[in-house]
């Protein structure tokens, strides 16, 4: 019986707590008096997660049968959630392998000729070849990639999208034509957090910057608090409101949502989803193994051992049929696995940042990631109230290296040295600079053609962050490049105790330490 | 009369070449540069005026002349031995402040008629600056007749000597000389889009006088050190960068600029090299724009760079040497519109002059732009 | 293992907010033992039992063996039950039994003590094929254990009065043994041992060197419809009568046991120091130092 998530009592028998620190880990003391949130431990998995596609396929939620809704002679589209899910990436076989060749199978027997797939990156960067066998397996692969079948979304081809009109409340609605065009549109994700799915699958994963900077917003981030909890998340609403609008304009939409459990690791690295105390000599050797290892392994090799991980993440649920009944459904399933309840805000929240976020798979995670991932994700993978109250401040442990793929995030340098230069104010930097880096022709081509994010992309990473830097009083991050983190706006520190000296300034004397032993995942319901 | 003194002494200009090489400025303590007593010039002729220096800047021509790295290109138009400092500001006999302008050009020299180039008001190509009632010399400062600023006299003609508005003080006049390059240099093209390569005194006084005196439509800069960054966003730089990172501003300043196989597709109108270094001139084709102009400002020296993209992008490279009189008049209005003065950042006394050189040589990673030898106080006339 | 250091060198300490779970019991009576049943094991202990068990005991105690002659007609899987004074106990009795039971033995252990740490238990289940008990409590998984055994051919060992003497008398037989025989049918032999109290008493570092005497009774079966503590009144009641055989002669044991006036193992029922006046030795010796 896995047990629930658990908020600890730092106590001065309480062992070190276990810090990520991008492709390492810092062994932190933690003042008396603190807390530290555990996520739930992994929740059993399906026995049979193929039969169990089967039967939400055959008996969906507020929908017909699947197989009732395939006809021969119609055109049929199915699209999936793109690299920046799961993370790590899951062993394969990937939860989109199983769940398509299940569609791909019933389409067959249907006799549907007109069969497309479509990796829904919005402007994230395309695939490459190795990851989408990642992700579909080489029977789908090999199947359909050969007849160009196999598509990547291309928001910036003016011939591949379609304008669907507006909502209510102005909002432009432009997708992927083949998908809007199709008989039905089969939309596979992973839930992997709670934000995940929904109306977001096609309105975002399918949608172009014109529609997409309709919530991609610093107002509609700084309104979505937080944007994990869809209910009092404006990003959700603006994209409810579009998946509406679609479903008005008739793009019948059949949405298969999957849930995983928090199995992240595997076994060598079982000591990162266990309590510090409960450690076996087993998890004690081999985090020394590791971390002794990594500190004589150059950055690079030390970066593509981590990528190399693959996930053993369970499948814990399935549904399909009408994008709300299912997407309520899977919400469900994911607070189940995630949810832990905390009291009371904090002063000062500390969060070690793992080696990896949604953007940079297979690649570095630079200063901007680096505050994606803290003041974005892990910030805001709260319910109710944030963990740190207003005013308060956030720590972060992460080497931050001033470094950049150039190959993945063109735009993410000149981003870093010509914008942030200037300023870190999101209002400022939406007004003064979005314009002219989502348009510019050259992101566009290397976006279109290469394997770049698009342009206007590290401007979504810093909104990500903007109802962070709207709360917190200050930001310090443990053990980065000092430079770097001076350009992100925020105060370098190199050790734990500098850091929590340097927030009493702001914070006060005596204060409040919460640390969010995140990854695995969790997500804090915190009342006040 | 205390004054530095440049001498031809072979074996002395052989050590500063190594020792400038080894460390900016360490020419100083070995080159054929120093402190000494000499008698103060005499005034060539009529229409000449005796100059006490206030306040005479280090340029970066004469750290290179300093640490033995200039042109042999020089050596006939420069007469030894001869006093340093062409940045004076000065005082008359009769109390006036003066700038003064430094080219000796053919009214200086009494050469009649004057050149075509002085006849045409470009004065800074004149054509004599070896003939003439004068030892040949380019500029006061390294004409053996006229002495130089880095004394405590100096002779100039009344056609170099340009009064100081009052009110105005010696910091900001001293800038003047450099800033008419600037204007120079800047009146030059009539490009819209500029890049500035280097943010020494002479890149800083070019922003200026773009942001001044032309309406750049995007003016990037390339900077090393903080303090020049800082800098050259208040004197009107759009977007600084590193030099490293002026390729990828350029790319983003510049509307339709693409990459292909590392170099950039077009680029901006105008660069201003500053630095006049290998890298600094392959770097400005780098970014120069087809049919664009590079200028360049820093005195190049013997380079190697392939002009294969000057070639095939029918770029223009041209020299921007000193000033005209109209320039030198104009630099008055810039220096107090961009309050130039804060780019003087120490004042020296002659006898510490190998700290001032040093200090001047490692100016930017001191956090200095332009150091100057303060005269006000000495004394010493023998 | 224990490495000492500071954490993650060295064990975690436990946050005092957060409650122990029960330990996992890996040792104690749930302690797997199959594996010393196993051949390996079994050459291992055969070879330690006859070359080095037996070779130590006969140097240090050679032991007196008196009653084998009763088991000839016996054959298949026997309990011995015997009473217990000392560690020396079960070498000496593994060393005394006859050659068709003595490689196919185990000897229930108490849990509590031989099973308690994982080297101690791994040691006493291979050197003396040791099955971990519960003393005093008859719960399932050794019972059902044990009666498999028996199934499969092996004898077991008991000592019934779960302990080492402590003073040098007997205490009273507990009912496994009967329970086990009831259950199973097995046979039980009763088996006194004399003198290994005065070599290596209870609390005793250092053997002294004495006659020791290994007595064998008649095999004793459960009669038709004979309960658990009825026939472990009468297996006690057996042990007790080969003690007198020992102090006396076996015509005046048996003349005793048929007028029920044999000696109590359990000395007489009187204060601490009435019963060791009364136990024969008197006080213990002082150890002398004989070995090597």
């Amino acid at each position: 019986m896995p047990r629930p998530g658990f908020v600890l009592d730092v106590d001065r028998s309480t062992p070190p707590t276990l810090f990520w620190h991008g492709e390492g880990f810092r062994l932190e003391r933690l003042p008396t008096g603190s807390r530290v949130i555990y996520p739930p431990e992994p929740l059993d998995a399906l026995n049979d997660p193929d039969e169990a596609i089967r039967r939400a396929l055959l008996e969906p939620l507020d929908s017909e049968p699947l197989p009732a809704l395939l006809k021969p002679g119609m055109k049929l589209t199915i699209a999936f959630d793109d690299v920046s899910l799961p993370l790590p990436p899951m062993r394969q076989p990937d939860n989109r392998q199983r769940v398509i060749e299940a569609v791909l199978d019933m389409a067959a027997a249907a006799g549907v000729d007109d069969v497309q797939l479509i990796a829904a990156l919005a402007l994230h960067r395309r695939m490459t070849e190795s990851e989408l066998r990642h992700a579909l397996g080489d029977r789908i692969y090999d199947a359909f990639e050969p007849h160009g079948l196999l598509t990547q979304h291309d928001a910036e081809d003016p011939a591949g999208m379609l304008h669907l009109g507006t909502t209510d409340e102005g909002e432009d609605v432009e997708i992927n034509k083949r998908a809007a065009e199709s008989d039905l549109l089969v939309y596979v994700n992973i839930n992997l957090v709670a934000m995940d799915g929904g109306h977001k699958s096609v309105a975002t994963g399918l949608a172009s910057y014109k529609s997409l900077r309709h919530h991609h917003n610093v107002r509609t981030m700084q309104h979505s608090r937080s944007f994990m909890d869809q209910h009092r998340s404006e990003l959700h609403s603006s994209n409810w409101r579009m998946g509406r609008h679609l479903k008005a304009a008739g793009v019948k939409i059949f949405q298969i949502e999957t849930t995983l459990n928090t199995n992240t690791f595997p076994d060598q690295f079982a000591f990162l989803q266990k309590r510090e105390w409960e450690w076996k000599a087993r998890d004690r050797a081999s985090f020394l193994a590791v971390s002794k290892s990594l500190g004589r392994t150059p950055p690079r090799l030390a970066r593509r051992i981590f990528h190399s991980i693959n996930a053993p993440h369970e499948m814990t649920s399935v549904q399909a049929g009408e994008v709300e009944a299912v997407h309520a459904r899977t919400t469900e399933n994911v607070y189940r696995q995630q949810l832990v309840e905390v009291s009371g805000q904090t002063d000062i929240l500390t969060m070690g940042l793992p080696y990896i976020c949604p953007y940079n798979v297979n690649s570095v995670m630079n200063p901007i990631l680096v505050m994606c991932t803290g003041l974005g994700y892990f910030f805001n993978l709260y319910r109710n109230n944030p963990l740190v109250r207003p005013g308060g401040v956030l720590i972060l442990s992460h080497p931050t290296p001033w470094e950049f793929d150039p190959v993945f995030h063109p735009s993410y340098i000149d981003f870093f040295e010509q914008v942030l230069a200037e300023t870190t104010d999101p209002l400022e930097i939406e007004a003064k600079y979005e314009e002219s880096f989502a348009t510019d022709p050259w992101y566009i081509h290397l976006y279109r053609t290469g394997h770049a994010y698009h342009g206007v992309h590290p401007f979504y990473m810093w909104y990500w962050g903007a109802h962070a830097l709207d709360h917190l009083g200050g930001v310090i991050i443990v053990g980065g490049d000092p430079a770097a983190v001076r350009r992100l706006g925020f105060k370098p520190a190199s050790t734990m105790r500098d850091a929590l000296e340097m927030a009493t300034d702001v914070v006060g004397r005596d204060p409040s330490i919460t640390h969010l032993h995140c990854p695995p995942l969790l997500m804090a319901d915190v009342s006040v | 009369m205390k004054a530095l003194v440049f001498e031809r002494s072979l074996p002395r200009f052989a050590a500063a070449r190594v020792a400038g090489t080894l460390a900016p400025g360490g020419g100083a303590r070995v080159g054929p540069l120093r402190l000494t007593d000499v008698d103060p010039p005499e005034l060539p002729g009529p229409g000449w005026k005796r100059v006490r220096p206030r306040l005479a800047g280090i340029c970066g021509s004469d750290l290179a002349t300093v640490d033995g790295q200039s042109s042999r290109y020089f050596e006939p138009i420069v007469s030894f031995p001869f006093v340093p400092g062409h940045e004076v500001v000065g005082e008359l006999d009769d109390g006036t402040r003066v700038v003064v302008q430094p080219t000796l050009t053919c009214a200086a020299r009494g050469v009649e008629p004057v050149c075509a180039q002085c006849a045409s008001g470009n004065t800074n190509r004149c054509e004599r600056t070896a003939f003439g009632h004068l030892e040949p010399g380019l500029q006061t400062g390294y004409c053996a007749d006229t002495g130089g600023g880095w004394s405590l006299s100096l002779v100039a003609h009344e056609s170099q000597l340009y009064a100081v508005p009052d009110g105005m003080s010696d910091e900001t006049a001293v800038m003047v000389e450099p800033a008419a390059c600037g204007v120079h240099a800047a009146l030059l093209t009539a490009a819209s889009e500029f890049a500035v390569i280097g943010a020494g005194t002479l890149g800083l006084c070019t922003i200026a006088a773009l942001r001044t005196l032309t309406t750049p439509h995007v003016l990037i800069a390339a900077a090393k050190h903080p303090a020049q960054k800082q800098l050259a966003r208040e004197l009107g730089a759009d977007i600084v960068v590193e030099p490293d990172g002026l390729a990828r501003a350029v790319r983003r300043a510049v509307p339709g600029t693409m990459v292909a196989g590392g170099q950039l597709t077009s680029g901006v109108d105008a660069v201003f090299d500053c630095v006049g270094s290998e890298s600094s001139l392959a770097q400005a084709l780098e970014v120069v724009a087809p049919g664009g102009t590079i200028v360049l400002l820093g005195m190049p020296g013997r380079v190697s760079v392939d002009l294969t993209s000057l070639w095939h992008r029918e770029v223009s490279v041209r020299g921007a040497y000193t000033y005209t009189n109209d320039d030198f008049a104009k630099a008055f209005d810039l220096v107090q519109d961009a309050r130039l003065e804060r780019l003087v950042s120490g004042l020296y006394l002659l006898d510490r002059w190998k700290e001032a050189i040093e200090h001047a040589a490692d100016a930017g990673r001191r956090g200095a732009v332009k150091i100057a030898f303060d005269l006000r106080n000495e004394r010493g006339l023998s | 293992m224990r490495v000492r250091g500071a954490f993650p060198y060295g064990a975690p300490t436990w946050p005092g907010s957060v409650p122990r779970p029960p330990v996992e019991r890996r040792t104690g009576v749930d302690f797997e033992t199959d594996w010393a049943r196993r051949y390996p094991a079994r050459l291992a202990r055969a070879v330690f039992v006859d070359q080095v068990l037996r070779p130590v005991v006969r140097a240090l105690v050679p032991p007196h063996v008196h009653g084998v002659d009763r088991l000839e007609a016996l054959d298949g899987p026997v309990i011995f039950v015997a009473n217990h004074h000392s560690h020396l106990d079960t070498p000496l009795l593994l060393s005394a039994l006859p050659d068709r039971w003595r490689h196919k033995a185990v000897v229930a252990a108490a849990a509590d003590y031989f099973f308690d740490t994982r080297l101690k238990a791994t040691l006493s289940a291979l050197v003396l094929g040791a099955l971990p008990v519960e003393r005093g409590r008859a719960s399932r998984r050794p019972l059902d254990q044990s009666r498999a055994l028996l199934d499969d051919g092996w004898s077991i060992v008991i000592f019934p009065e779960g302990g080492r003497s402590p003073d040098g008398w007997g205490q009273p037989f507990r009912g496994g043994a009967a329970f086990l025989s009831v259950h199973t049918g097995a046979p039980v032999v009763p088996v006194h041992l004399d003198g290994t109290g005065r070599v290596l008493p209870k609390g005793a570092t250092r053997p002294t060197r004495d006659a020791v005497h290994v007595t064998f009774g008649s095999p004793l079966r459960p009669e038709e419809g004979e309960r658990t503590n009825p026939f472990a009144e009468r297996i006690e009641q057996a042990v007790s009568v080969l003690a007198d055989e020992r102090a006396t002669d076996w015509w005046t044991a048996r003349r005793r046991a048929a007028t029920r006036t044999t000696p109590s193992l359990a000395g007489p029922d009187a204060g601490a120091w009435r019963r060791s006046w009364a136990l024969e030795r008197g006080v213990r010796k002082r150890p002398v130092r004989t070995w090597p």
